[in-house]
């Protein structure tokens, strides 16, 4: 008789969900954000004082201010650090667990970042 | 008689050796970019908690031409990543609507319209286009 | 019917680059040249069979329907997945390699060893399961219920898209496209019942996660069955199994064993 072993299943699921909605995030926000942040005052698509500090503190520290935090720095996070732990499977560099931890956790560390900051600029 | 198979291994390169698998390393480089594009907005969001003309800082340092030049090549990748992922939402997630399948091109043209229709708001509300009138 | 032999050599002739595998002699593969009669009809398995009446009776490789249904001719025509005889020389006016079907061992020249691939498949239980059969009673399906797993039912078990997955040849453990897209059909079937005995190995890391939707299993397919659309709404349904597991009760553990050798 072959020796059995339980399927286990997998964690995946979690790390694809932010993956999937990290990657419509990117798909449908970032090229907007890019060409109005990067290039809007360049191209004259915003004038100086759209992006000032009293409109932009007032935009982004209101309380959906964390919505558009979530949706532009901490899915797309999950979304590129998830590439990069299949990337490094795919080219054969790292297919350790350390590999896994180090590309999730810096994901995580760096929402819990951009999750202070937030908090730091709405409540000081 | 003997088998002797023959077991072949994968190159390191496999990725650069046909066409679908260049495409597909692309896709995946997409987000390299991207994580610059992510690190400037992070670095925005310390700037904005640090006053005023710390942000005004981050602004100028925006305009800098690598760094533009770097999220100029962010918004390429990103575009790159929509064109990919917009074709394989029909796949992975087909509508019926009726009893029928949604055609394919439209959910890929749908998402299109969308982007178009978040850059309005977006610009909308970064008051660039009351702004400007 | 066409013979191999009834090809006039006074037709263009082109260049083709044969992988040869002779375990015999060979420690790894040789490429060998022959210079093949051609014209607008002449097939990829049509030119292999010239050669090996005319050029060299050693050279081994699969074929048997010559029509696209058995499955068994699968080469890599310029590193591209292909069936022999669904592939024609009229395309490759510059000269073409033929190679064994990537990511499975090579027997001999063209041959493989497709047995991987047949493990992963019989793991999955691609089979009407729990059915209840009665010899009066037809099992009814409306032709709704047919179009939703129809696509997935068009398999011919070729093995191209094992060949033009990298995650299968990263990772042979790896279940596989063809093999998840029939567990797919079958769990999309509203005759089957066999949904819970294949979930635990498609929930698992070798199943439908080991998947990162490279695509070019679909694009290689000759059937149009779309393996990589198979197993990414594999992903969701695996998802919700899990979330569903997550807030139900604990339950007896019938979990399925995985077999290893
Ligand atoms: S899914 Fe397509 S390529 Fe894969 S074995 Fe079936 S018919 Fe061949
Ligand atoms: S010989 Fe049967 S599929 Fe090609």
């Amino acid at each position: 008789m072959a020796a059995t072993k339980r399927y286990q299943r997998s964690d995946e699921p979690i790390w694809w969900s932010l993956f999937s909605a990290g990657g419509v995030c990117v798909a449908m926000l970032i090229p907007a954000l890019i060409v109005l942040l990067v290039f809007g005052p360049w191209l004259g698509l915003l004038s100086a004082e759209a992006l000032s500090y009293q409109r932009m503190s007032a935009l982004l520290y209101h309380p959906l201010g964390v919505l558009f935090i979530g949706a532009v720095i901490i899915l797309p996070l999950f979304h590129a650090m998830h590439r990069i732990h299949h990337g490094l499977h795919d080219l054969q560099w790292a297919h350790s667990s350390l590999a896994k931890w180090l590309c999730y956790g810096s994901a995580v560390l760096l929402s819990l970042l951009a999750l202070g900051l937030w908090l730091l600029g709405v409540f000081v | 008689m003997s088998r002797k198979p023959y077991q072949p291994s994968m190159p390191a390169n496999w990725w650069l050796k046909h066409p679908a698998y260049r495409f597909y390393m692309l896709r995946e480089a997409t987000v390299l970019p991207l994580l610059f594009f992510i690190g400037s907005l992070l670095y925005g969001l310390y700037c904005l908690s640090q006053g005023e003309a710390s942000w005004l800082g981050w602004l100028n340092w925006m305009q800098q031409p690598w760094v533009m030049a770097l999220n100029a090549l962010a918004l390429l990748a990103s575009l790159f990543h929509a064109f990919t992922f917009f074709r394989l939402f029909p796949q992975v997630m087909p509508l019926r609507l009726g009893g029928r399948t949604l055609p394919a091109s439209w959910m890929v043209a749908g998402q299109w319209l969308g982007v178009l229709l978040v850059f309005l708001a977006l610009w909308w509300l970064l008051g660039g286009y009351h702004g400007s009138n | 019917m066409k013979q191999p032999d009834s090809i006039p050599s006074d037709k263009q002739h082109l260049s083709m680059t044969v992988q040869r595998y002779r375990p015999e002699q060979d420690d790894a593969p040789v490429w060998q040249s022959y210079q093949v009669p051609y014209d607008d009809s002449t097939s990829v398995l049509d030119a292999l069979h010239w050669i090996k009446e005319q050029q060299d009776s050693s050279l081994a490789y699969r074929w048997s329907c010559r029509m696209a249904i058995c499955g068994s001719c699968g080469v890599m025509v310029d590193g591209t997945p292909k069936l022999g005889c669904k592939t024609f020389l009229r395309d490759y006016p510059k000269g073409l390699k033929v190679a064994a079907l990537a990511n499975f061992p090579i027997e001999k020249d063209l041959i493989v060893d497709m047995n991987q691939f047949l493990h992963h498949l019989t793991a999955l239980k691609p089979y009407l399961i729990g059915q209840p059969s009665s010899a009066s009673e037809p099992n009814r399906q409306s032709p709704e219920q047919v179009k939703r797993y129809q696509q997935f039912a068009n398999c011919i078990n070729c093995g191209l898209c094992y060949s033009a997955c990298p995650q299968f040849g990263l990772n042979p453990e790896f279940l596989g496209p063809a093999a998840i897209a029939l567990a797919h059909r079958y769990n999309l079937d509203s005759r089957d019942q066999g949904k819970a005995e294949r979930q635990p190995a498609l929930n698992s890391k070798n199943g439908v996660w080991s998947c990162t939707f490279v695509g070019f299993c679909s694009t290689v397919c000759p059937k149009g069955v779309d393996p990589a659309a198979a197993i990414n709404q594999g992903k969701i349904v695996s998802t919700m199994d899990g979330v569903i597991q997550w807030f139900s009760p604990k339950q007896l553990d019938t979990t399925p064993q995985e077999p290893t050798s």
